[in-house]
């Protein structure tokens, strides 16, 4: 009963997070518009259809643009969900999302392997190497207890400059007027899945798998079990003789290496040539869809479908209409702030609990009673 | 080259820019002490330096008038604080994820709005005019110091205003009784709460203070650093003062020095970048380095501490 | 004043807890004006949570409080303290960085120019009230390096500050040392000339003779009676204090121990106040035999406990099971030689509790092979595996798959134990494995701890609940100041024996005690 009520309650409360959120997007549409009506339509139901003269009618392309842009932050969402199922909190995706990116980038270009496997190869010590790189906060949190939000704030900075520094002095086209490297070569190229040039590539299935596998590890394995024992109390995990530090390595290790292969996948499907120049934003997105998906990777890809299809409504606002795209960032941070709140609409939780504890208690102290007289 | 380097390492004009690069950093650094010291991490930092040096620029736009610009983002500095607070205190949202939220808003949001206010994309261009930026001013006297004079006399009004907040942020916890009731409410809560402070609205206070540190920050970047508002302009300065508070072992006046260590790299990373063959994104590093080497040394001196008492290891 | 004058009155006083434990149960308790009053009784008999209902920090389900005759009810610490009354807590309410001036003037600092704290005034301050009630502290201080006996003086004289005329003190000598306790009660003495009233909560009766001038005994959430001091004898007050209520027997057989399983050999422990947890414990728990700790909470017990489950490291000693020492051993090594552990603090570190039953029940097999395949769970081995335990420990939910956070205590405890007890272990630690859970569930767990000695298991219960030592142990060693007071393996116990042994009015021969040693 309790369970039920308790599921019950918890999915009104998101969808209200969730209208409440795109109330206050409301306001600044009305507040920024001139033609807040047609913004809205363009907002709600534009990223699907086409609106022609007579009528509205479902746009194919448009849905594929929105999936292929689910790709890289299913990876830094699934990221997200490990790491904060340990309750490590780790920021460094962003920065592991563009050295996965350029390592990647760089492999396209230089590696020799005339087959499909060149972007399987690429994409995969890309992936590894990230792995690598998160090992830095992981040890320092372990060995030292550094607080790893420092550390992997300061590690994206880090490595945002050192990518920029390899870019410009080792691997820039001299031959562009812009800052990036040469070419990728056609084998590195991570094919489409549909025709049209909406980059809906293979990164999605691999995204997809990527979530089964998340899935699979943290619910079915006993490093996963590990993982979700230790974020929700450290204490019993040590006590229960779980290898506490190795595990949080673990987490942020799998972190990196999601982040990482994203990353990888966003710039060999999306691009013919590595081109970013600052941190690509998609580490932080990763976390307002681990707080979406409650941190069950299972809802992962809902959660990204959900961001994704309003960051392309907000482009479409901002291509037809007058709302700047950035629109899309006060939505996610109103999101955010009331997903996360554990007290918002709390008045009616507690009521709830309190009736259900009642009830319990009731049974209880029929149950001692009887209990007490057989003793006594 | 290192020659090179020494030579304009050891000019007086170096040291001004160490000042000057420094003070933006002090002040979010100072937000950081004042959260901490209460027991709240204020990791949004960065997002309200962002969105309180938009609003300062805007402000003095409109007003044509720098001082009501530095005051108006000091006070959405304190309003973001408390609306993080609010978030954070009474809705319970863990005031990381709060923090980050403000990040984004300031990301994404300062765009959106500046867009809404003046119909620009991504900086204020040339709306800027010099009665909107923040004065400097020549000291008496000292001015007339060789080098001395040089380095300390010039600067905007708000440089020193940052170091003069260092002794006022000490003076505000040491010797107020606001101050006493902010570090005995991050240090031991109950004991606070067991005499009748109110946590809450302590806790309410030091971030809003907090978040009107940082609106100093952010009105130096936009009215004065940058000489106008882009989106690309805080870079990090936000999370280096979370950094430079916790090297500064959360003191008013260790976190300085750290900020000038951090203010130090940042100007040394301008002056090299100027000479040939150096990466200037090498350079960049080092302020980043440096702090994830200071909170390194400073854990591992914790850890000893720790480790001298075999306490029942509570994690 | 008169010095009969009843300066604070509880009438029928209950508290029911929302867990449904009663705390309290209709307790008279009044306090003269001018008199040190011992508040004493067993863990659990309710003390604590009648002195928190008096400070403020409980609501009473039932009764009403009078002080000085009037009625007053207390929704917050502040308004007892308005009322004149302070209560030094057992730990200690300071804030370690700031000044011994600052503490005491924390929420009423007194300020010059309107803005600034007058920090001479605050040593003024407590310069005088050191002074007028004798209770000597260096104001400038930081209360992090000044001493336990020090930090509760400035506890003291926070309440006094403050206007207390009552004082609560609640067990103010578990942390101090025999020095530190004699000026303590000098300093007690000269307050009660002074014509303050204090309630002295304490186990140790040596000292509430020499203090107090009457007793409220507590015992099982009631008050036992009331008492002159100097009309009762340490042996009654023993005996009022562990009489039985209900008793709940265990069938077991007669023990036939084997081989020793653990061997623990002058342990020296030094604890975070500076104070000897434990001085020179030896004794060994043989396979088969149930071997019990009694003592009053806070005598070495807890500590004896975290040193054999490698949570803390002792400054000397060692203990072995099976000839391997446990000592700083990780948790994962000491499971693997075979030992279990009932922890005392079972939301701490029993249970992770937004886990599933299922997630709980496992955590310390998850790895075994027989539940993995490659790298995937065995997932039926698993649910076999909790069904079963919730079955055999028959653990009342609805399904394995229930957030364990949400059963009641005695569930939770039914949880940890099917885990702990079903590992096979040759060593049990049971630390207060029945403490505050319902009738069934003791009796379930107290059932499964005979059974498993008598299988061949080592068990070292620890509890201060003296029924359950007495009725489960076969043979019995007490904790007295972190030493060994007595050890008894003939089964001839009773609780007014065990009483004096516990509250140090006895203490057997080092000979004797040297039996608790098969080594």
């Amino acid at each position: 009963m309790r369970d039920r009520r308790m599921a019950w309650f918890g999915i009104a409360r998101g969808a209200a997070a969730i209208t409440l959120a795109l109330g206050v997007a409301t306001i600044f549409i009305f507040l920024s518009s001139e033609t807040p009506w047609t913004a809205l339509r363009y907002l709600l139901i534009g990223p699907l259809v086409t609106f022609r003269d007579t009528g509205i009618s479902f746009n194919a392309q448009y849905l594929y643009q929105i999936l292929a842009a689910m790709i890289p932050i299913t990876f830094t969402g699934l990221a997200v969900t490990v790491m904060f199922s340990a309750n490590q909190f780790n920021l460094a995706g962003e920065g592991c999302v563009l050295t996965g990116g350029f390592i990647g980038g760089i492999l396209g270009v230089y590696l020799n392997i005339n087959s499909g496997w060149h972007a399987v190869v690429a994409v995969l010590i890309a992936t590894l190497a990230c792995g690598l790189v998160m090992l830095i906060p992981a040890l320092l949190k372990v060995k030292l207890g550094a607080s790893e939000m420092v550390t992997s704030l300061m590690l994206n900075f880090i490595l945002l400059n050192l990518v920029n520094h390899y870019l410009n002095f080792q691997f820039a086209d001299r031959s562009k007027g812009a800052t990036m490297t040469k070419p990728f070569q056609p084998t590195a190229i991570i094919p489409s899945l549909v025709p049209g040039n909406s980059k809906l590539t293979v990164g999605f299935i691999a995204a997809m798998a990527a979530t089964a596998l998340v899935a699979f590890f943290l619910y079915r394995t006993r490093w996963g079990y590990a993982i979700r024992m230790i974020g929700i109390n450290e204490s019993f995990a040590l006590y229960s003789g779980m290898n506490v530090g190795g595990t949080i390595i673990l987490s942020q290790v799998i972190g990196g290496m999601l982040s990482g292969m994203g990353g990888s996948l966003e710039v060999l499907g999306r691009y013919q040539t590595y081109l970013w120049r600052d941190l690509p934003g998609y580490g932080w997105v990763g976390i307002t869809i681990a707080i979406l998906a409650k941190n069950n990777p299972a809802f992962v890809p809902l959660a990204a479908f959900f961001i994704a299809y309003l960051n392309k409504g907000c482009l479409l606002m901002s291509t037809y209409c007058d709302v700047p795209v950035e629109m899309i960032d006060i939505i996610q941070a109103a999101i955010f702030l009331f997903f996360a709140a554990e007290q918002f609409l709390s008045g009616y939780r507690q009521k709830l609990v309190v009736k259900t504890t009642q009830e319990d208690l009731m049974k209880l102290d029929a149950s001692l009673l009887n209990g007490g007289e057989n003793h006594a | 080259m290192l020659e090179q380097l020494l030579n304009s390492i050891l000019k007086a004009d170096f040291l001004f820019a160490v000042l000057r690069i420094t003070a933006p950093i002090l002040f979010a650094t100072l937000g950081a002490v004042v959260a901490e010291k209460a027991g709240v991490v204020n990791i949004g930092l960065e997002g309200t330096m962002m969105i309180t040096a938009l609003f300062g620029f805007l402000i003095a736009y409109w007003t044509q008038s720098w001082i009501l610009g530095v005051l108006g983002a000091v006070l959405v500095g304190a309003l973001l604080g408390l609306m993080m607070g609010f978030f954070a205190l009474k809705l319970k949202t863990d005031i990381i994820l709060a923090g980050i939220a403000v990040n984004m808003l300031g990301a994404g949001g300062t765009i959106f709005l500046l867009n809404m206010f003046t119909g620009l994309r991504g900086n204020t261009g040339n709306l800027v005019s010099p009665n909107i930026l923040i004065p400097t001013i020549s000291i008496p006297l000292i001015n007339k110091i060789p080098i001395l004079g040089e380095i300390l006399s010039g600067h905007a009004i708000l440089t020193y205003l940052a170091f003069l907040f260092v002794w006022l942020m000490w003076v505000l916890l040491y010797k107020t009784p606001v101050g006493l009731n902010i570090r005995a409410v991050g240090e031991n809560a109950d004991a606070a709460s067991s005499v009748g402070v109110s946590v809450l609205k302590v806790k309410y206070i030091a971030i809003a203070l907090s978040g009107a540190m940082a609106g100093f920050g952010g009105a130096f970047m936009s009215m004065y650093y940058s000489q106008g508002w882009n989106s690309g302009m805080v870079a990090g300065r936000g999370f280096i003062a979370l950094a430079a508070q916790a090297m500064g072992r959360g003191e008013p006046v260790g976190s300085m020095l750290s900020s000038l260590l951090f203010g130090m790299a940042q100007a040394l990373r301008t002056k090299v970048s100027g000479l040939q063959g150096v990466s200037s994104y090498l350079v960049a590093m080092i302020p980043y380095l440096v702090t994830v080497i200071g909170l390194v040394l400073y854990s591992i001196g914790q850890t000893r501490k720790m480790r001298k008492h075999s306490i029942r290891p509570v994690l | 004043m008169e010095p009969s004058e009843l300066v604070v009155q509880m009438k029928g006083i209950t508290k029911i807890y929302p867990n449904g434990i009663a705390a309290n149960r209709s307790v008279d308790f009044s306090v003269r004006a001018g008199e040190i009053h011992a508040l004493i009784g067993e863990n659990g008999a309710g003390k604590s949570t009648l002195m928190k209902i008096l400070f403020g920090l409980e609501l009473p389900t039932e009764g009403e409080i009078l002080v000085n005759g009037e009625p007053a009810t207390f929704a917050s610490p502040l308004d007892a303290i308005s009322k004149g009354i302070g209560m030094v807590h057992q730990h200690f309410m300071l804030v370690p960085s700031l000044t011994v001036a600052e503490n005491i003037v924390l929420g009423m600092a007194p300020r010059k120019s309107g803005l600034f704290i007058d920090y001479k005034e605050a040593v003024r301050l407590t310069m005088e009230n050191a002074e007028k009630y004798n209770l000597h502290v260096e104001p400038d201080a930081r209360v992090a390096d000044i001493t336990t006996g020090m930090k509760q003086k400035v506890e003291i004289l926070k309440a006094l500050v403050r206007g207390a005329r009552v004082l609560i003190l609640d067990e103010p000598t578990a942390v101090l040392t025999t020095q530190e306790t004699v000026g303590l009660f000098k300093e007690l003495k000269a307050l009660r000339e002074q014509g303050f009233t204090i309630i002295f909560i304490s186990h140790k009766l040596n000292e509430i003779k020499e203090l107090t001038d009457r007793i409220t005994i507590m015992r099982g959430g009631k008050s036992v009676g009331v008492f002159d001091t100097d009309s009762i004898s340490e042996q009654e007050i023993s005996r009022h204090m562990v009489g039985r209520d209900v008793i709940l027997t265990v069938e077991k057989d007669e023990a036939t121990p084997g081989e020793v399983v653990l061997q623990v050999d002058d342990l020296h422990y030094v604890n975070e106040w500076g104070k000897r947890a434990l001085d020179g414990v030896t004794f060994s728990v043989r396979s088969g035999e149930i071997v019990g700790i009694a003592g009053v909470e806070g005598n070495g017990q807890r500590e004896l406990v975290d040193i054999l489950f490698g949570l803390r490291l002792p400054e000397k000693g060692d203990a072995r099971v099976g000839g391997k020492s446990l000592i700083g051993q990780p948790q994962a090594r000491i499971r693997n030689l075979g030992v279990s552990y009932v922890p005392e603090d079972r939301m701490t570190f029993g249970i992770a509790e937004t886990g599933s039953i299922e997630e709980n029940v496992i955590s310390d097999r998850f790895h075994h092979r027989r539940f993995n395949r490659g790298p995937l769970f065995r997932m039926k081995e698993l649910h076999k595996e909790s069904d079963q335990l919730i079955l055999d420990y028959a653990v009342l939910c609805k399904a394995r798959s229930q957030e364990v956070g949400m059963l009641s205590g005695g569930n939770i405890q039914k949880v940890v134990v099917a885990r702990e007890f079903s590992s096979d272990p040759i060593l049990i630690i049971a630390d207060q494995p029945t403490r505050g859970i319902d009738v069934g569930a003791t009796e379930l767990i107290r059932k499964r701890l005979v059974d498993l000695s008598r299988a061949g298991a080592a068990v070292l219960l620890v509890s201060a609940d003296l029924n359950e030592v007495m009725e489960l142990s076969d043979s019995l060693i007490v904790f007295y100041e972190g030493k060994i007071a007595g050890c008894f393996d003939d089964g001839l116990w009773d609780d007014v024996m065990m009483g004096e042994y516990m509250l140090g009015i006895k203490r057997q021969s080092d000979e004797e005690i040297g039996r608790a040693s098969y080594a």
